[in-house]
């Protein structure tokens, strides 16, 4: 949506006659249409198998799954949900030959915290989304480390806190890229308008 | 809710609070499961079979991208490796008469003492297909499974000795603990005077302990540790490691000896697994298949 340029002086009230193309919407923030459901899967998809190559030996890499699975969560939570989380999870658990469930227990705690921050934040820009998204990512990897060092009676170090900050880092280049079909979309609106 | 008249506006299922509950208690029991039982393998297993084609798919130009460079190495590599041959074969020709004579030797000597003749060792070659990216163990992932014949509890080498052994299979994949991980356990002995002692997973990484060791054990800094034979998993007279150091502790009375692995499991991508006998070593003395086949020394 984009705003026309007026030419009109906007309408006071009570000046008498005033031309609808005056009027503004009160909230200009811009309106999301939904991405489509074969781009949410596909991306979803694509970094998982990216995800089942060999670049994570180093403990802090950020988990690009898990930051496509909040984001989409975040954005779409029709779509996506916790029960995606958990699966994928899983997945990743016996790929990288670890315990069954602790992937699984981060995926769907952090599925958990997007989907009830959705409301909360879809309207702000993406910065403000990872500033809020860090803490949940943070316990959720925090939680999984404790139960892990509980049951395995080892600590797995602090290398997680690095891989949680890094990946809520990218949020924002998750934004620009996951949106892209969105933003192509609108630009051809304006274009026609 | 029907039964009441109320109409539901909204397709909506079970609130988002109780989709968390079901999935984190769900974990949690995984996990706890996982950790102390066996009973979810053969679940894995199948979800392992499952991935594989994807882990194929996505590994796929990368060993495109080998085999076409291993091509054009290959001249060259053959030249090299012709001349390390060579040299190899003129130093094999001095020991293997050697080993000849000693064969003999001991097939006579092993004839007086009623000993049984050792049977060779049938084996696998595999290939690493991946490591698995994970903070806590040291496991490496192979191309080749029970497909193959490889089974848990068999010993993973390569020309330094011991590398590992296979703690998981699936029908395409086997899943090995490294030397140095502390699940795995190793009867060996010292090869300087036979003293028979078990090594561990080490605690600091990369390296290998001897640990229950008397303060007044005779094994030094330099010494080399083999397998020794017993308990069945490992044949006896593979190579394990180096002693590197002692730490000998006064109060308790105990030493640990701390020693590096002689084989190189991150050099190389391919290994050999040996067929032993799994079964016969479990019937004869009950040790897990894929945990220590522990005795004392």
């Amino acid at each position: 949506m984009v705003r026309h340029p007026t030419n009109h002086k906007p309408a006071a009230p009570g000046l008498g006659k005033s031309s609808l193309s005056s009027l503004e919407p009160i909230d200009s923030a811009p309106f999301r249409r939904p991405s489509s459901g074969v781009f949410v899967w596909g991306t979803i998809l694509l970094v998982w198998l990216f995800s089942l190559l060999p670049w994570r030996l180093w403990q802090p890499t950020p988990d690009l799954l898990l930051l496509v699975i909040a984001f989409w969560c975040l954005n779409e939570p029709r779509r996506v949900g916790m029960l995606t989380a958990f699966i994928f999870g899983l997945l990743m658990d016996v790929h990288d030959a670890g315990l069954l469930g602790e992937q699984a227990l981060v995926y769907s705690l952090v599925a958990y915290g997007a989907i009830t921050l959705t409301r909360r934040l879809q309207h702000f820009n993406p910065v403000v989304q990872a500033v809020h998204m860090l803490p949940v990512v943070v316990i959720a990897e925090g939680l999984s480390s404790l139960v892990h060092a509980w049951l395995a009676s080892e600590w797995a170090g602090w290398g997680w806190l690095w891989s949680a900050l890094f990946t809520v880092v990218l949020w924002p280049l998750a934004d620009i890229l996951l949106h892209l079909p969105q933003r192509r979309q609108e630009e051809i609106d304006s274009g026609a308008a | 809710m029907q039964g009441q008249g109320t109409i539901r506006l909204f397709k909506r299922g079970p609130t988002a609070e109780f989709r968390l509950f079901v999935f984190v208690v769900l974990s949690l029991s995984l996990l706890l499961v996982d950790s102390r039982w066996r009973v979810l393998d053969p679940a894995r297993q199948a979800v392992s079979v499952a991935l594989y084609p994807f882990q194929r798919l996505v590994l796929a130009p990368r060993d495109a991208i080998e085999s076409v460079n291993g091509w054009f190495d290959a001249a060259s590599l053959a030249r090299t490796e012709k001349e390390a041959l060579q040299r190899q074969r003129i130093e094999l020709a001095q020991i293997s008469t050697h080993a000849a004579q000693l064969a003999a030797e001991n097939r006579l000597l092993r004839r007086l003492l009623n000993v049984s003749e050792m049977v060779s060792q049938a084996s696998v070659a595999v290939e690493v297909l991946y490591e698995p990216p994970n903070a806590f163990t040291h496991h490496l992932v192979f191309n080749k499974g029970s497909s193959s014949g490889i089974e848990p509890g068999m010993p993973v080498i390569d020309e330094g000795g011991v590398v590992g052994q296979v703690i998981r299979v699936t029908p395409f994949t086997s899943e090995a603990a490294l030397l140095t991980d502390e699940k795995i356990s190793i009867p060996a002995q010292v090869l300087r005077n036979g003293l028979r002692v078990i090594v561990f997973g080490g605690s600091s990484s990369g390296k290998v302990e001897v640990r229950y060791l008397t303060n007044d054990a005779d094994i030094v800094p330099g010494d080399t540790l083999i397998t020794s034979g017993v308990g069945g998993y490992f044949p006896a007279g593979l190579l394990v490691a180096k002693v590197d150091h002692i730490e000998r502790d006064a109060a308790s009375g105990f030493a640990v000896a701390v020693a590096s692995p002689l084989s190189h499991p991150e050099r190389y991508r391919h290994f050999l697994v040996l067929r032993t006998d799994t079964t016969k070593s479990e019937a004869s003395q009950e040790a897990k298949p894929s945990g220590s086949p522990s005795d004392k020394p």
